[in-house]
This record gives C-alpha cells, sequence and structure tokens, in this order.
C-alpha cells in the first residue's frame, strides 16, 4: 500500500464512505466532471453516477440549502465550498438552517460542509480564509480542523457519519504536502470529533493548536528544546466544536504556561474563547499570561511579503513562547 | 485555640532574629498584614505583618531577646471578638454606613478599619505591612503555591521578568527551605518541645556566642582597661567576620591579576559625565563598564558563575546576578543587582544608582541581599590598585577592580605612553576553575574593555 496525500486521503474518505453508505452523495461546483478545483472529487462521477455527484450552480446558499432539506429527508449530503470563503454565501443556511433544525423540530440534519481553508498559497483576501471562529460561535454546528493525513481521513469518516451537522475545514497548503504524505490502514477507521491530540510532550509550556499551524509549533517547539532547552507540549485540538477540555486543561494544569496558535485573526477567535476557559477554570495554575500567537486583524492580503508578515509562522511563536517562559 | 506567631526566616543564611520593637501591646486588636514587630537580623531590619487578623494574646519573646528562625514569639487569638479590641480603634469616619442590618456587621467593621487608615496614627506602619507584598510581582500560580506552602512572599527573590516570583522560584524555596540546617542556635532553646509547654509560658531566650545575645543592643560597646579598649562587635560585622572565615576555610582561593588600558572609557566618561548626570538624573562610571564585560566573561566561561556544593557537585546558574559591595555607616553589604547582563550600559548605571541609594539610607530589602551569583567590588575608589578579595561563598569568583591611574605605558612600535590603566583582580575557588578558566575570564573581560572606541553607544 502507498502512501498517500492529504488531499487524496479526503478523496478516500469520500469513496469510502459512498460504498458504504447509498445516502452519502456530493454535491458542489465543479466537483463532478470536473473532478473539483483541487480535484478531491477525481473519479467519482464515473463511479457513483451524477445522482450522487452533483455539479451545482455557483451559489453557495443554495447548496447548502439542498443539502439541508436533503438531510432532512434523511440523506447525507457532503457539500463542498470551492473555496471556504464563499461558505459567507450560504451563512444563513447554516446558523438559521442546519444548526436550529434539530433545536426545533427533533429532525437530526446529517450532513458535512467541506471545503479549503487557510492561506500560505498566495490566494489573496477571497481565497485565503479560516472561517472557523463565526461557525465555532454557532452552537448546534460542530467544527472539525484535520492536520494530518490520517486524521483527514478518520475525521471527514467521522463527520459524515455523524447526526449533526459538521463543518469540515481542510488546509489547503496540506492538500500536497509531502512530508504529510502517510501510509494509511487498509482497514475501516475513524478519528472521534472531540478528541485532541498531544503531539508532543513537555513540562515546560503547553501549545495549543489547530490545522496547518500544527506543524509550524512542532517546529518552534523543536527549536526551543535545542536552543533553550525548554520542553513544550503541542496539543492538535482537531476538534474546535466540541472542544476536548479535559485535554487541554490536564495539559495547562501540568505545565502552568500556556501559548495558543491560530492562523485565524485574534480577535474573538478560537483563542479568546481558549483563554477565557483557561482564566476560568484554571487562574490559580497559571504561572504566567495566556498568549495568544494569530494573524492581525486585517482582511487577509494578496501581495506575498504581506502574506508572509500577515500569517502567525515558527519566528513568531518562538518569539511568544520565548517571552512566556521567561515572565 | 490562638495562632502562634514565629520568628520569620529574614533572608537566605540568617539563623536567628532579635525583636527590635513590640509596634503592637497585649489586647490589641490586629488586622492580617499589619506590623506586628520589628525584626533585627545580621543583615537586615524588617517589620514584620500579621499572617492573621486578631487579637495579640500574649507576647512571647521581649524586646532586644534574640530566638533562632520558627521560634514562637507571640500568640494571636484569631476568633477573638472585634469589640474586645481597646477603644484606640477609631470611631467611623462620617461616610461610615449606620448599621442597618445584623449581617452588615462584618462590612461595618472593615469600613471602620479602612477610615482608620487615613487616620494617621496606624496609617503609616499598616501602609509599610501591606505595600511590599503589593507591590510583588508574581504569578497567580506562585500565589496558590506560596499560600499553600505558607511561605512569606516577601522572603522570596523572583526570577521571572522583573523579578516576578514563578512556579520554579516557589518550588526552589521550599526545596532550600527543607534542606536547610537546623539553626545553630537550635540546640539552646530545644525548639521540639515548645507545644508541650503550657501555651502561654515564655521561652528562655537564646544566648548564641554569648556576646551577641548579651548586648543590650546592636552598637558597638567597649569596656575600658588600661592601656587597650575591649569592643564589642556588631551583629553585622560578626557576620562579616564570620563569612570571611568561613569562606576562606571552604574555597582554596587563587588570585590572578590583568592590567587593562581603560583610556578611551576614561577619555569617554571625562567628556560625557556631566552631561549624562544632567540628563538621566544618576551617574555613570567605570563600575558599569567592567560588569557588562564581566557578562561577557561570564557568558563564555559560564563556571565563573557557579557553585561548589558539600556534595561535591557544581551548580550552574543561568542568570548572572552580580552582587556590587557598597560601604554604609554601618557596614560592608553587597546588594544584587538582578540580571545584569539584560541591561545596557545605561541601565547598568541606573541600577547600580538606585541599589547603592537603597543601601546608603538602610532601605535593602531582603531580595536585594540574596541570589547574587558573583561579586564586583570597586575598592579603586579608595585609590587601591592591587586588592585580593575574599569570595563570597557560595559564589566561584569575585572580581575587584582598582584604581584607574595614569601610567607610563609601552605601546605599539615600542613607543612609550600616558595611558589610563587599570589592574582587575580576580579570586577564584581552585576547585572549580583552574588558572586557564580564570585567565581566560579576564582575558574577555579585557578584551571587551579596551574594545570600546573614544564615542561609546551607552544605551
Amino acid at each position: 500500500m502507498s502512501s498517500v496525500t492529504y488531499l487524496e486521503a479526503i478523496g478516500q474518505a469520500i469513496r469510502e464512505e459512498m460504498q458504504r453508505d447509498e445516502a452519502v452523495f456530493l454535491l458542489g461546483e465543479d466537483v463532478g466532471t470536473y473532478g473539483g478545483a483541487f480535484k478531491v472529487s477525481a473519479g467519482l462521477l464515473e463511479e457513483f453516477g451524477s445522482e450522487r455527484v452533483i455539479d451545482t450552480p455557483m451559489a453557495e446558499d443554495a447548496i447548502i440549502g439542498s443539502a439541508v432539506g436533503a438531510a432532512l429527508m434523511g440523506m447525507r449530503p457532503i457539500a463542498e465550498m470551492q473555496f471556504i470563503d464563499f461558505i459567507a454565501c450560504g451563512f444563513d443556511q447554516i446558523i438559521n438552517m442546519a444548526n436550529k433544525m434539530y433545536w426545533r423540530t427533533g429532525m437530526p440534519v446529517p450532513m458535512v460542509i467541506r471545503g479549503p481553508s487557510g492561506g500560505g498559497v498566495k490566494g489573496g483576501p477571497f481565497h485565503s480564509a479560516s472561517p472557523e471562529a463565526w461557525f465555532f460561535h454557532a452552537p448546534g454546528i460542530k467544527v472539525v480542523v484535520p492536520s494530518t493525513t490520517y486524521d483527514a481521513k478518520g475525521l471527514l469518516k467521522a463527520a459524515i457519519r455523524d447526526n449533526n451537522p459538521v463543518l469540515f475545514l481542510e488546509h489547503k497548503l496540506l492538500y500536497r504536502l509531502p512530508e504529510l504524505r502517510e501510509e494509511l490502514p487498509t482497514e475501516d477507521y475513524v478519528v472521534p470529533i472531540g478528541k485532541a491530540i498531544t503531539r508532543r510532550q513537555g513540562e515546560d509550556m503547553t501549545v495549543l493548536t489547530y490545522g496547518a499551524m500544527v506543524h509550524q509549533c512542532l517546529k518552534a517547539a523543536q527549536a526551543l528544546e535545542q536552543e533553550d532547552d525548554l520542553q513544550v507540549e503541542v496539543i492538535d485540538l482537531r476538534s474546535l466544536a466540541p472542544l476536548d477540555k479535559e485535554t487541554i486543561l490536564e495539559s495547562v494544569k501540568h505545565t502552568n504556561k500556556v501559548l495558543i496558535v491560530h492562523e485565524d485573526t485574534l480577535t474573538g477567535g478560537i483563542g479568546a474563547e481558549l483563554a477565557a476557559i483557561l482564566a476560568e477554570d484554571l487562574f490559580e495554575y497559571l504561572d504566567g499570561p495566556i498568549t495568544r500567537v494569530a494573524a492581525p486583524d486585517a482582511p487577509f492580503p494578496y501581495a506575498p511579503p504581506l502574506e508572509a508578515a500577515y500569517l502567525p509562522n515558527v519566528e513568531k511563536i518562538l518569539a511568544a513562547a520565548r517571552k512566556l517562559a521567561a515572565y | 485555640m490562638p495562632t502562634s506567631i514565629k520568628m520569620p526566616r529574614l533572608g537566605e543564611s540568617v539563623a536567628e532574629g532579635t525583636i527590635g520593637s513590640w509596634l503592637k501591646n497585649e489586647g490589641d486588636w490586629v488586622e492580617r498584614d499589619e506590623s506586628l514587630a520589628e525584626i533585627i537580623t545580621d543583615k537586615i531590619n524588617a517589620e514584620l505583618p500579621s499572617p492573621v487578623a486578631g487579637r495579640l494574646a500574649k507576647i512571647l519573646v521581649k524586646v532586644d531577646e534574640t530566638v533562632p528562625v520558627g521560634a514562637d514569639i507571640a500568640l494571636i487569638e484569631e476568633n477573638a471578638d472585634v469589640s474586645a479590641s481597646p477603644p484606640a480603634e477609631p470611631a467611623p469616619g462620617p461616610d461610615a454606613a449606620p448599621i442597618e442590618h445584623p449581617d452588615r456587621t462584618h462590612a461595618i467593621v472593615m469600613e471602620n478599619r479602612s477610615a482608620s487608615d487615613g487616620n494617621g496614627s496606624r496609617a503609616s506602619t499598616r501602609a509599610t505591612g501591606t505595600k511590599v507584598e503589593e507591590r510583588q510581582r508574581i504569578s497567580p500560580l506562585a500565589r496558590r503555591l506560596a499560600r499553600e506552602h505558607d511561605i512569606d512572599l516577601n522572603a522570596i527573590a523572583g526570577t521571572g521578568v522583573g523579578g516576578r516570583v514563578r512556579k520554579e522560584d516557589i518550588l526552589a524555596y521550599v526545596a532550600q527551605r527543607q534542606e536547610a540546617p537546623v539553626p545553630v542556635g537550635a540546640s539552646v532553646t530545644a525548639p521540639s518541645t515548645p507545644s508541650i509547654e503550657p501555651a502561654y509560658s515564655t521561652p528562655a531566650p537564646v544566648s548564641v556566642g554569648s556576646q551577641v545575645s548579651a548586648s543590650p543592643s546592636p552598637a558597638f560597646t567597649t569596656v575600658e582597661e588600661e592601656g587597650i579598649e575591649v569592643v564589642t562587635p556588631s551583629r553585622m560585622r560578626l557576620a562579616i567576620a564570620e563569612h570571611m572565615v568561613r569562606s576562606k576555610r571552604t574555597s582554596p582561593h587563587a588570585t590572578t591579576v590583568v592590567e587593562i588600558d581603560m583610556t578611551n572609557i576614561a577619555r569617554w566618561l571625562e567628556k560625557n559625565k556631566e552631561d549624562f548626570k544632567n540628563r538621566e538624573g544618576y551617574s555613570i562610571s567605570y563600575v558599569p563598564f567592567v560588569m557588562k564585560a564581566v557578562c561577557e566573561g561570564i557568558r563564555k566561561f559560564p563556571y565563573m558563575n557557579s557553585s561548589w556544593t558539600e556534595d561535591n557537585k557544581i551548580i550552574l546558574k543561568k542568570h548572572i546576578n552580580l552582587g556590587m559591595a557598597v560601604a554604609t555607616d554601618v557596614g560592608l553589604v553587597v546588594p544584587t543587582l538582578y540580571d545584569a547582563d539584560q541591561y545596557t550600559l545605561a541601565g547598568l548605571a541606573k541600577q547600580i544608582s538606585t541599589i547603592a541609594q537603597r543601601a546608603r539610607a538602610n532601605k535593602l530589602t531582603i531580595q536585594d541581599l540574596q541570589g547574587s551569583t558573583f561579586v564586583v567590588n570597586n575598592p579603586g575608589t579608595f585609590g587601591t590598585i592591587l586588592s585580593v578579595p575574599i569570595i563570597n561563598q557560595p559564589h566561584a569568583g569575585i572580581l575587584s577592580m582598582d584604581a584607574v591611574v595614569k601610567r607610563p605605558v609601552v605601546i605599539e612600535d615600542d613607543a612609550i605612553a600616558v595611558r589610563h590603566m587599570m589592574y582587575l583582580c580576580l579570586s577564584f575557588d581552585h576547585r572549580i576553575l583552574d588558572g586557564a578558566g580564570a585567565g581566560g575570564f579576564l582575558q574577555t573581560v579585557r578584551t571587551k574593555l579596551q574594545s570600546y572606541s573614544r564615542e561609546i553607544d551607552v544605551y
């Protein structure tokens, strides 16, 4: 069995779930004939036909709205956003329909909205979004962010099998990253939603992160060990809603210092909520200020030097970690 | 059950303390953190804040008596009725709310107290009792740990940014407290039995080195005899004496000397000293330059910043905390300039100036007097040209800077020139370092000091 990329793992998950369950189908812009803008769904139209792999008009509210309707009728739709930025066009269907339907009617809405998010590929202001905080804030929808190839497949399978709407945020920078190639188990597996994973153990500081930033944090942690003799624990949240509070609190209780790193902008981001939880639950366990590294509160820039300055990176993480360690 | 108040440990190597005065009388009501007594030790005089609120039931140690650290010195009844406090408690101020409901009694008491704060007589003692702790930088975790381990925060030197007390400081303190040897005078007082004694008995005063506690005050006392005068040294003199003998006995001292051309620094100082002082409000001298160079030397030769332990280990210290010897009216003190390597030349000058001022005003805190890792001594101010210093235990070395004097020197091309020259004398612990390490360290210091050009950026 040869190794696969993060992107191929996502394609495998969709294919295997469509083979396993006839209720599962894919809809979105160019997902059929073209095989998806990033070729995630290449070959699926040929295998499953145009009733289960549906090319839609360029109208995200219609894509998500029909997915909600299909889910209510017992189907398990996977709605692809060609770029996650355009999810904003379907916002109403998500936060007024998908996430409230079960609450209002008792009818479950088993659907997945997935698409490429994140920057670092010179995509400019409309193709680089990290939209997790908007949906993280809304009750009734799960938000998962895989950082590895194994998790991409296992979490997507778990999302498809979940009876709630799940927002599945892929990171386009990771899609074809060679170092993320992995040999996946041949047998069926899922990665449960709501469980964080400790990617690296340490005593001196906890880093909470997710998505592509996991890899930046791991690099920073290695540098901190080599250059500063600091043992940094790196926790990949994987699931933002629901949050694995147990793992987070356990770690911070142990290390007493916490650095939160995300690619999304700072204000009102995931880090803000994590900071509030930690301050409320662990105030007397903190040996330094809860520190955040995030993108500045500005729209995503297009010019490459600006993009480089905008995104969190190893240097920014190192600087924040060193300041926190010395506090 | 009254709470017993114990003699605090005011500094690392302090084993006993003397009651300078009681700021409260038996029967007085004291608030938490209000100053109870003035404690005098070898190193420092400090007010003792009350750990609890209550009525001072009994004073167990009289003024001028010396007892070991940890001995009971007073008893406070925490559950005492507030009304039992003597009428000295000021009446409620005009703003105090009238009692409307029995549940509010406690709140009213608090208001009375705060009203009394602005009332003059008690304000000063109360303020000094709480101020130090409030001002201290401390993490939430360290605050909780200190509470759990029953640690007086004022006794701890923080190693975080700006002296902040962090987790490791508390844990190190706890570890040190557990390892701390039994106080010297302990066998005399038999402190293991006080709980058996009736709660209100007064333990006998300790006599440690009978001269010390026999002398009613720390001042010099003299006895006249034919032609000679016998002087009983002050506590501080005794402490210095003990330390010096112990240091010479502990570390095999070796001393090595380098000569440094300070001409560029001297000329810069001549030209800029006045302006600097007028601009910054504090003076700059040779000392910050030497300290800066010492930090560089320590970075290169980290063993210069270490300690040899009793179980034959070497402790390397990551923070460079320079002790600076300051002569005061009462004697020599060596306060600490924490993280000296983090400052610019101007920053060092400012630190030196404020610490020296605190020392001369007799306002050093416990923190000021602990935590140093290496000492820079400056006898050169007295015009000395060669000094052989004694190591401040448990350091690995001590550096003396002697006077910068003009000397004819052979320079490049065998020409003779008048240069500003200075000897730096390093005494080091030969258990830790050899001549090569010490020489290398001095060479780094010299290279740094001689690297300055005529224009120096001190910021």
